[in-house]
């Protein structure tokens, strides 16, 4: 009888089964906004407002930044499989003048599992940057790979002053 | 002291008992009816079969084989389908705990190293990405992995008419290194199980003795 019940009780354990899909799941590229003093690289923040679209497949704008003030860092979203993402960068400042640059982000795609509970997603390798020149300073790659980890700084931003 | 203890102990049912019984006590094949359950009942499993030498009711060096399968087809949260197919094997030794060795029924603790190389399709009906809404395609085919692992058992064996045996067996099992190809992580692992770098399994085993 110890000997079902011990059997038993493995049994229920090896039935048991657990969702393991990490609770960081979301692919981001994570902007940092920076400035050249004195020749070396430093945090800075972005005075002007700050705003971010990008054009749909039905050719449709979408917002994906919204009223970005006083930032010094911000995420956005990339796409699943298309080759270049174009986005567009509204700077707006204190007067209420726009300045707009267009960001071309070239980039691999990778799909990602991690099992067949959790939802697929895509991880990245970022090959180029470029940009357009109004308000943007520089923009280059720092870090090449976006998965999980939301701490990385993938792209650094200088905007001009 | 404790240790010396236990080391004693350790070496108590792995000393060989010296008596008139042969040394080699000749050879039993056997299935696991677990594996088949799993197979008949979800969306894995694996069939199995063993050959176990007998060495003095003592040492019985095994070589544990199988096919394991996966078809996981749409789910109903993610929509991902996983499917693969493949052969393993595990080669290991089963010792007799019991303080009688000789009699009809054994205790057994044992260990075991895995091997499977196998290939898997992962995939997905196209989705539209969230933002910029194209459809997109996910997945892989015939991917190539690999793993690798080390199991604990516990078990026992039961006579219950001539060379007719019954047991069963509680497997801890430790991924010892693995290759699950470009997509990050694999699912169904044959042999292993479902992915984890340990899992707990068990078999319950037909045996014949030969």
């Amino acid at each position: 009888m110890r000997c079902f019940c011990l059997f038993a009780f493995l049994l229920f354990l090896a039935a048991c089964s657990t969702i393991d899909c990490p609770v960081q799941n979301r692919v981001a590229v994570n902007y940092a906004v920076k400035a050249f003093v004195g020749g070396v690289e430093v945090n800075d923040t972005l005075k002007d407002t700050l705003y971010v679209w990008t054009t749909r497949s039905d050719n449709d704008d979408t917002l994906i930044l919204n009223r970005g003030i006083n930032v010094s860092s911000f995420s956005l979203p990339i796409s699943y499989t298309h080759p270049e993402d174009k986005l567009v960068f509204c700077i707006v400042d204190t007067n209420d003048v726009a300045a707009i640059d267009t960001v071309w982000l070239k980039k691999e795609d990778i799909p990602h599992f991690e099992s067949v509970d959790c939802n697929a997603h895509f991880f990245h390798t970022l090959t180029a940057i470029r940009s357009t020149h109004k308000a943007i300073d520089t923009i280059i790659i720092n870090n090449p790979n976006v998965n999980y980890d939301p701490s990385l700084e993938h792209i650094h931003i200088h905007f001009k002053k | 002291m404790h240790l010396s203890l236990l080391s004693s102990s350790a070496q108590g049912f792995l000393k060989f008992e010296r008596d008139s019984v042969p040394f080699f006590r000749g050879f039993a094949v056997s299935a696991d009816l677990v594996g088949l359950a799993q197979m008949q009942l979800g969306d894995y499993g694996q069939y199995e079969g063993a050959l176990r030498l007998n060495l003095h009711d003592q040492y019985f060096p095994i070589l544990e084989v199988g096919i394991g399968r996966a078809n996981h087809k749409d789910d109903e949260v993610t929509g991902i389908t996983y499917k693969t197919t493949a052969p393993y094997f595990r080669l290991g030794v089963d010792f007799n705990i019991m303080k009688n060795k000789h009699a009809p029924n054994r205790i057994y603790a044992g260990l075991r190293y895995g091997y499977t190389s196998y290939k898997v399709d992962i995939s997905r009906q196209p989705f539209p990405d969230p933002v910029w809404k194209w459809d997109t395609s996910y997945g892989v085919v015939d991917e190539q992995c690999s793993q690798h692992w080390a199991e604990v058992i516990f078990g026992i064996d039961a006579k219950i008419a001539g060379p007719l045996h019954l047991g069963w067996s509680a497997r801890y099992r430790n991924r010892l290194s693995h290759n699950d190809g470009q997509m990050g992580n694999t699912w169904y692992v044959p042999g292993y199980g479902t992915q984890d770098t340990s899992n707990l399994g068990v078999t319950f085993n037909v045996i014949i003795d030969i």
